[in-house]
């Protein structure tokens, strides 16, 4: 049943009564070692030689991490620009000089991450053919066109990245902001495509469409058009928005909790707001786009969707469950804190509902952590009558999670839509029927979702994945779609009562915004470790099976040990980039 | 000391240091990495306390004609082949179960004779079986039986043959498959379908 892949023994065990300098010397012999492993380990002609492999470590360990440094990289560099971007058509819109800056202060961390991403994905290829050389070889005689396409890609993005990093200062009034806003347009647009081409190449292993026949492009355009790619896309698209909102808070939590003076309270504290803004922006529709996903997966292989959510990867999802509850936490807390903190007064005023949301998002969560499934004894297994618990097996299943987390999204939302309220007094005629609208249709909604989780009990699993969770979904939608206009709408006349006092809030806030982006980063590693392990034993599923040793998907606390790995060698980086994107302004900038 | 309980350690200790560092130190910078460390390391213990199942690579039975003697024989290999690569255990149960996505395949054996059940499982879609539990208008069941001659299960002409072995057996019906059915391995093209070994593949992989 268990089999992992033992290398943290292998290497205790190597280095045993060596001390610790023997293990420093290893590890770095190992590393440098590596190109010699890549281009040398084999005399054999390339075409006999299947996989390849380096001791201690595992190539399958190694290319996991640079594979998954390499995702979290460019999914920083994706989703910055997007964040940017919107930052700088605020500013552009309102006038607001500080959106400007805070656009161009996370530009210009893009051509040095820009930079470490295209060398952790050198560093990828190269890894990926000395390792896989059969599988490499096969995804290059399909891939061939979209390589090329890839590498065209990229030159037409690192030129606009150019035009708009180097011209920002030159291109900043009339038509020519307008030019700049454009060529932030294109950055994105060209980003997008960067993105969509690999996914095809990732996606084409889960759920490969092969064609027997016909030219290059012909077989390379029907592998890249899966039935999971866009899925793929537009959840990636989402979660990349979701990780640049939520560094930009996290890098704005560490420079509030280290500000030397009033000035830099102010602004890194509203810089927290703006990236916990775009995150929770993100993070509300994500959910819907990881069923969406879920579904097309389950629409392309019964067995791949039931080995996802009901076979070995069905504890995966308790975590991942712990992982967006905390994330949904951390966001509503630091929503809950500016209006404590940043809006004086409101704190009596919200004080219920906020107690209230806490209750809500705490039982919610509660009951999208219960398993399936109880791990128990035997004896426990006999007084239960199996592994089911009889109260609590009601809300390991899929209606009860469906219908808790729609609930955590409209909680979210309400925290959102009271932050953006609070301190603001709508003077609009018609604002007092606004209000009860917006109200009834919460209440609405929120009754809906959950008379639609209980009768998915008493109906066939076919009427409620198809109908009732799919309503759920709608619903929750249309709530969002209908409230977040109508604030806007109303807020644009609305009178100011209380200034939002910047600067004012406590340290724990700093902390909440680093925990919102370790939570999403660490997302992303497990749902990468889960995409990955769904294939289980093929290269390419139903295609190219895998042969080599690491053929076996490890156990949860293994490839957990790994994700929090990736997670924290991810956050050095990023760090260390926004260190060295920072530290001609620290030498420009008076001493105080 | 097993790896579970060495990650455990691990987990343990970086938690420790990262307390450690947030009591100790005032230095900003560090004081968030304790914290990242101690969140990490929390991850960690929790993925490491739910319970540690790993996917293997469904084990080739192999056939020995030679070895193969009864028919029950045959059943035994098909009792192992149902519950690892043929993958029928995913979604099919042995006796009723409310949430089975699946037909329940208890005395199947005996309610279809052994050319429906090949045909049910080399083409599944020829006739599709209902869900009567509910009342009112029979329904599909959620999951689609699949091609099981064909990737990613490709079980061969005998391994199917001792399924329905298996299933005979278990449903107390003698089994009416024989060991002279069985095809000597290099005789006759037993997968249908092509698997990549090497180079450029032709296979067309349905949506």
């Amino acid at each position: 049943m268990q089999q992992q892949g033992g290398w943290i023994q292998r290497l205790l065990r190597a280095v045993k009564g060596h001390g610790g300098t023997l293990s420093g010397l290893l590890w770095a012999v190992g590393l440098l070692s590596l190109p010699a492993l890549a281009f040398g380990a084999d005399v054999a002609p390339a075409a006999a030689t299947e996989y390849r492999d380096i001791p201690y470590i595992g190539s399958r360990n190694l290319v996991w991490v640079v594979a998954q440094l390499h995702l979290l990289l460019a999914g920083f560099v994706l989703g910055v620009p997007i964040f940017a971007w919107l930052c700088e058509v605020v500013a552009w819109k309102t006038g607001e000089k500080r959106y400007d800056k805070l656009a161009k202060e996370f530009t210009k961390l893009l051509t040095s991450a820009y930079a470490t991403t295209a060398l952790f994905g050198g560093i990828l290829l190269f890894l990926l053919i000395s390792f896989y050389p059969k599988l490499m070889n096969y995804l290059t005689d399909i891939f061939f066109p979209s390589f090329i396409v890839y590498c065209l890609l990229f030159l037409v993005e690192t030129a606009t990245l150019y035009l708009y990093w180097y011209g920002w200062d030159a291109m900043q009034d009339g038509g020519k902001k307008k030019f700049h806003i454009f060529l932030g347009f294109m950055l994105n647009f060209f980003a997008f495509f960067i993105m969509i081409v690999p996914n095809s190449w990732a996606t084409f292993q889960a759920s490969p469409v092969v064609l027997a026949e016909g030219s290059d492009l012909a077989r390379a355009w029907a592998a890249t058009w899966n039935p999971t790619w866009w899925p793929v896309n537009i959840h990636r698209l989402i979660a990349n928005v979701v990780l640049g909102g939520y560094i930009c808070g996290a890098y704005a939590g560490i420079r509030y909790l280290s500000a030397r003076n009033a000035e830099e309270r102010d602004h890194y504290d509203w810089m927290g707001y703006v990236g916990n803004f775009i995150g929770v922006f993100g993070l509300l529709p994500l959910p819907f786009a990881g069923y969406w996903l879920m579904r097309e997966v389950y629409q392309y292989n019964q067995q791949m969707g039931i080995t996802l959510m009901g076979g070995f990867l069905s504890w995966l999802f308790i975590l991942q469950a712990m992982l967006i509850g905390v994330l949904f936490l951390g966001s509503n807390y630091y929503f809950w804190l500016g209006i404590t903190y940043r809006i004086p007064g409101s704190e009596l005023k919200y004080r219920k509902p906020m107690l209230s949301m806490l209750l809500i998002l705490l039982l919610c969560l509660g009951v999208w952590m219960t398993p399936h499934s109880l791990v128990a004894s035997l004896e426990e297994a006999r007084k239960m009558g199996g592994t089911h618990h009889p109260l609590l097996g009601v809300f390991g299943v899929m209606s009860a999670k469906m219908t808790v987390s729609n609930l955590m999204i409209l909680v979210t939302f309400m925290s959102f839509i009271m932050y953006w309220r609070a301190g603001k007094e709508e003077t609009a005629g018609w604002a007092k029927a606004a209000k009860a609208v917006m109200n009834s249709l919460l209440v609405l909604a929120g009754i809906a979702v959950v008379v639609l989780g209980v009768w998915g009990y008493f109906v066939p699993a076919i009427v409620r994945i198809n109908y009732f969770s799919t309503s759920q979904v709608l619903i929750v939608l249309f709530v969002m779609l209908t409230i977040t206009p109508l604030t806007a709408l109303l807020l644009k006349s609305a009178k100011t009562t209380t200034e939002m006092v910047w600067g004012k809030m406590p340290p724990r806030a700093g902390y909440a915004l680093v925990l919102n982006a370790v939570m999403v980063i660490l997302l992303m590693t497990l749902m990468g470790y889960a995409r990955s392990s769904s294939r289980v034993h093929w290269h390419v599923y139903g295609v190219m099976r895998d042969s080599s040793p690491y053929a076996f998907s490890p156990a949860l606390g293994y490839a957990a040990a790994i994700m929090a790995l990736n997670t924290f060698i991810f956050c050095m980086i990023t760090a260390f980039i926004f260190w060295v994107a920072t530290m001609s302004d620290k030498a420009k900038a008076p001493h105080s | 000391m097993s790896e579970v309980a060495t990650l455990q350690l691990i987990g343990l200790m970086i938690v420790g240091s990262g307390t450690l560092i947030l009591l100790l130190i005032r230095a900003q910078f560090a004081r968030v990495i304790g914290f990242v460390g101690i969140v990490l390391g929390l991850f960690t213990l929790v993925a490491l306390s739910v319970p540690q199942m790993a996917s293997l690579p469904p084990i080739e039975e192999k056939f020995d004609i030679a070895t193969v003697k009864t028919p029950t024989d045959m059943a035994a290999i098909g009792q192992k082949i149902f519950f690892s690569k043929g993958q029928c255990a995913l979604c099919h149960t042995i006796g009723p179960s409310e949430s089975a996505r699946c037909p329940d395949l208890k005395g199947i054996g005996a309610k279809l004779s052994r050319e429906f059940l090949f045909e049910s499982l080399t083409q599944p879609q020829a006739y599709i079986y209902l869900d009567y539990r509910h009342g009112g208008q029979p329904k599909e069941y959620p999951a689609r039986m699949p091609y099981i001659n064909k990737n990613p299960i490709g079980l061969s002409k005998n391994e199917i043959l001792s399924v329905i072995a298996f299933l005979q057996q278990m449903s107390g019906e003698p089994i009416s498959v024989n060991v002279a059915e069985l095809e000597v391995p290099g005789q006759t093209l037993v997968a249908p379908v092509k698997v990549a070994q090497s180079g450029p593949v032709d296979v067309v992989q349905a949506h």
